[in-house]
């Protein structure tokens, strides 16, 4: 179902500065798709995710879940969180201790009265969707963090919410059970056609999962799109630089061209993907690492640069290195089988299309 | 849902805040009135009267004496206890367990008494089996003296010195020692230079709130102090009021002023110490086992000292109160006194009115007195942990002060108030007055219970369609259980033992147990002092037995 937030405000007072989680936010969230709010600790991402299920209540503005209003200030409404019927998955997963498994995820079922042979067909039908058959009677804290996350899934599955919710649902996993999870959950995901909200600071994750994702910063939405959109084709400056590494160059427009923008920058002048700036303006030339590719001789065409490793880190799949061109310093990916080394002379092409201009 | 939260939070703060201002407010004013019938006329008189009084001088010097001497010993004991138990590889850890758990079921007043029957100089057993043994003629020991006083608080105060000092030693991040050594410090350089002074912290919460007990007590300074004419404040104070004609409450509440500022003053301190000790200990978030000291030759001696500790704390006075209640007087054991046994004062104890209405009045305040203290306890520890406004910190500080309170002169400031009101001389009083001093008892094992519950467990259960009564009745509650039994068998066995405020507003008709033990003791009666003494230990290791069973037989019912 389709959450359309309008308005949406909410300021903390915290040691006498006013912070403000939520500063006016507007937001359509489309039904059925994985809609991902990323940004840095402390953006208001959780803050707007709590306003959604209704455990915060904001201080101005509208939220509808499909058609119902379930806050609005000037309606003077706030349907409580038990009234929402919507699912969601903790950080800390909230499994209660004192109950079993079954007891878990038929919570949401016995608050509503269903009859018990209704409850536990639909347990049942959950728990082997998680993949959790047979699971029933053990007590909830004899679980793995992964099974854990598990029960937390069914139970916020269970009730057929109009939407689910994840708060950064994977944060307490170890990195590789985190990776299989991720996948895991994707495809569960997009089988189920769900609305989903998640709420995650690793862009790694928010990549992977999304369908949408907004980058939040300072309790505003700063950029919406899809995540090759967001990784390719930023707006800004900060979003190119917190989707992904980044080298930020200043260069300023030297010439519009029909099939690309070129720029004068401290790396020499490039042809760039092309973007909306007038000529002389000042903007910021985004490079990521992994698309600087260094070969030994010299190279011919357009897009050149020329530079000498600086440093070389080994980091298993690739060396991270460090070139300087010019005055500037960039950090580039080295193929872990290369035989290039310190203070080498090297070459690099890059194709305008990986080269993002930005406003600087 | 915040609206609620201000009214209850209010209204709690009316309660306490009436449990814990008005005996002080009380106190205030009865130490500038006349008397207790004659109101209204304020005077410094009874100021005056009580500082200048020439005997107050060596009554402070006693007390401080007493008060210093016994938090050193216990603290220091407790250090070394817990030294033993966290850092070396003595045997038998569970013994730390025991003693850090037992002491505390035994009455101070009983501990106090078997201490007087082992080494009072007239006919205490231990005195008298030395006398005969290495025929002297004067007793060796005096238990009535000052170092006995020391030993036997000391003795008493040690279980609460562990229970600070034991947490923070075990927090204690090894990496701190271990990089002394590599620097080249000894073991015992390392002990001075680093340990000590990075648990200072723990260490000085532990003695300041030993003072605090000290200056409190009442069981040690009337059972073996005041035999001895050695008088602290707490005697001092409980003089004034006791003799029955001339009872002076006013100059009682111009002496207690000073006790009672002087532990306000010091529970702030103790509560100062131990926010600043948790940011100085260092707790690692990784998993780490402090390196265990291997303690090799000298593994056999300490480990005799905590034994003989361990038998002297919790064994000997149960073994001391059941033998005298059996022979007919003091006696070293012997074939003689083994053939004199007999069940004569268990048959006069069960005999005696008093004894009889004291028993029922303090199983009452035990068992319905826990009852209203610790549903009480519930909400004030939810306002403190979950609601966190500026008026529950309110709640916080006001529940907190009661933890100072020496329970002698919070029963003189409480006197002032209920003689105005019908509860005078009622059991009443007497259970008003108990849930006042020992609410945080209460409060405390709550708060904690609280704590764990994540906010996350009760806002899933919302999220999951049911209501906040839903949420309370199958998540909360469920998940409180064992706090509110913890914390209602520390305020059971608290009110069924409490002696110090009962001496003020115990009155004829509402005698508890305590209080009729010393009223035993005054009069020499150690036979049925004995016999009544391990009724009373009895009944209150059963009630603890009870109902940690029924709690478990109700935690698998409510889940």
């Amino acid at each position: 179902m389709e959450i359309q937030i309008k308005g949406l405000r909410k300021h903390y007072a915290s040691e006498g500065r006013i912070i403000k989680a939520l500063d006016d936010v507007d937001l359509i969230i489309p039904a059925n798709q994985i809609f991902t709010l990323l940004g840095p600790s402390g953006c208001g991402k959780t803050t707007l995710l709590r306003s959604i299920v209704g455990l915060e209540s904001p201080d101005a503005g509208e939220i509808r879940i499909g058609d119902e209003i379930v806050y609005s200030s000037g309606k003077k409404i706030a349907v409580p969180t038990e009234k929402r019927g919507l699912g969601m998955v903790f950080q800390t997963y909230a499994i209660w201790p004192h109950m079993n498994v079954f007891d878990n995820v038929a919570y949401p079922l016995q608050n509503r009265k269903v009859s018990k042979d209704e409850i536990r067909r639909r347990v049942e039908e959950t728990l082997s969707l998680v993949q959790l058959e047979g699971f029933e009677k053990r007590p909830a804290t004899n679980l793995s963090g992964g099974q854990q996350q598990r029960v937390a899934l069914a139970r916020a599955l269970v009730g057929k919410p109009k939407v689910i919710l994840f708060d950064e649902p994977l944060s307490n996993l170890d990195a590789k059970l985190r990776e299989e999870t991720r996948k895991e959950l994707k495809d569960f995901l997009y089988e189920l056609k769900i609305t989903a909200v998640y709420v995650t600071h690793d862009r790694v994750e928010a990549l992977a999962l999304s369908d949408i994702i907004a980058i939040m910063r300072s309790g505003r939405i700063i950029e919406t799109g899809s995540p090759k959109k967001i990784y390719f084709d930023a707006e800004s400056e900060f979003v190119a630089d917190f989707i992904g590494r980044a080298n930020l160059i200043k260069a300023v427009i030297q010439e519009q061209r029909p099939e690309a923008t070129v720029v004068d920058s401290a790396i020499g002048r490039l042809a760039c993907r092309k973007a909306d700036f007038p000529v002389g303006a000042a903007v910021t030339l985004c490079l990521r690492p992994e698309f600087i590719s260094l070969t030994r001789g010299d190279h011919q065409g357009t897009n050149v640069i020329q530079g000498n490793i600086v440093t070389m880190l080994f980091v298993g799949d690739a060396f991270e290195g460090e070139i300087r061109a010019g005055e500037q310093l960039l950090l580039a990916r080295i193929e872990p089988e290369t035989k290039l080394a310190k203070d080498n002379e090297v070459w690099f092409q890059v194709k305008p299309e990986h080269c993002l201009l930005v406003a600087g | 849902m915040t609206g609620k939260h201000t009214k209850l939070t209010f209204f709690l703060i009316a309660i306490v805040g009436f449990l814990t201002v008005c005996p002080v407010v009380m106190l205030v004013f009865g130490s500038l009135s006349e008397g207790l019938t004659a109101s209204g006329d304020f005077t410094l008189a009874k100021y005056v009267a009580a500082y200048s009084d020439p005997a107050l001088l060596e009554v402070l010097f006693n007390t401080v004496v007493f008060v210093v001497g016994a938090s050193i010993s216990a603290t220091t004991l407790a250090l070394f206890l817990a030294y033993l138990n966290i850092r070396t590889d003595i045997p038998f850890k569970f013994i730390f367990g025991v003693i850090s758990i037992i002491p505390m079921m035994i009455p101070h007043i009983l501990f106090s008494v078997s201490w007087v029957l082992l080494l009072n100089p007239s006919n205490g057993i231990l005195n008298l089996l030395l006398k005969e043994l290495f025929a002297l003629e004067n007793a060796p020991f005096n238990i009535y003296s000052l170092p006995g006083m020391i030993l036997v608080e000391g003795l008493l105060d040690l279980p609460i010195a562990y229970l600070i000092i034991a947490p923070a030693m075990s927090a204690f991040d090894a990496s701190l020692e271990e990089s002394s050594r590599v620097c080249g410090a000894s073991t015992g350089k390392t002990i001075f230079r680093i340990t000590l002074p990075v648990l200072r912290p723990a260490i000085l919460a532990a003695f300041i709130l030993c003072v605090i007990r000290g200056l409190a007590s009442f069981a040690v300074p009337s059972v073996i102090g005041m035999p001895g004419r050695i008088y602290v404040l707490a005697t001092h104070l409980y003089q004034m009021v006791s003799t029955g004609f001339a009872a002076d409450y006013g100059k009682a509440s111009a002496v207690g002023m000073s006790v009672l500022v002087a532990s306000i003053i010091l529970i702030y301190l103790y509560r100062y110490l131990t926010s600043a000790g948790e940011k100085f200990v260092t707790i690692a978030g990784r998993g780490y086992k402090p390196t265990i000291i291997r303690l090799k030759r000298s593994k056999v001696p300490l480990f005799l000292i905590l034994g003989i500790l361990s038998f002297v704390l919790i064994v000997l006075p149960v073994i001391v109160l059941i033998y005298i209640s059996l022979v007919p007087y003091s006696m070293v054991p012997s074939a003689r006194a083994f053939s004199m046994m007999g069940m004569k004062h268990w048959i006069d104890v069960l005999n005696d009115p008093i004894s009889l209405l004291s028993l029922k009045n303090s199983l009452f305040l035990g068992i319905f007195g826990a009852t209203v203290g610790i549903f009480l306890s519930i909400f004030v520890a939810y306002v403190i942990v979950k609601v966190r406004t500026r008026s529950a910190g309110i709640l916080e500080s006001l529940s907190f002060l009661s933890f100072s309170f020496p329970g002698i002169v919070i029963g003189v400031g409480f006197m002032w108030f209920f003689v105005r009101t019908p509860l005078y001389a009622t059991i009443w009083a007497l259970l008003i007055g108990y849930i006042a001093t020992y609410l945080p008892y209460g409060i405390r094992p709550l708060s904690s219970a609280f704590v764990q519950i994540h906010n996350h467990l009760e806002e899933s259960s919302l999220v999951a369609g049911a209501s906040y009564l839903t949420t309370l009745r199958r998540v909360v509650v469920p998940l409180l259980v064992p706090g509110i039994i913890s914390g209602w068998v520390l305020m059971a066995t608290m009110f069924f033992r409490e002696l110090s405020l009962s001496v003020v507003l115990s009155r004829p008709g509402t005698e508890v147990l305590a209080v009729q033990i010393l009223r035993f003791a005054e009069d020499g009666l150690w036979g049925r002092l004995s016999a009544l003494g391990i009724m009373m230990i009895a009944v209150s290791a059963l009630l603890v037995i009870l109902v940690n069973y029924i709690g478990n037989k109700v935690r698998p019912m409510v889940y």
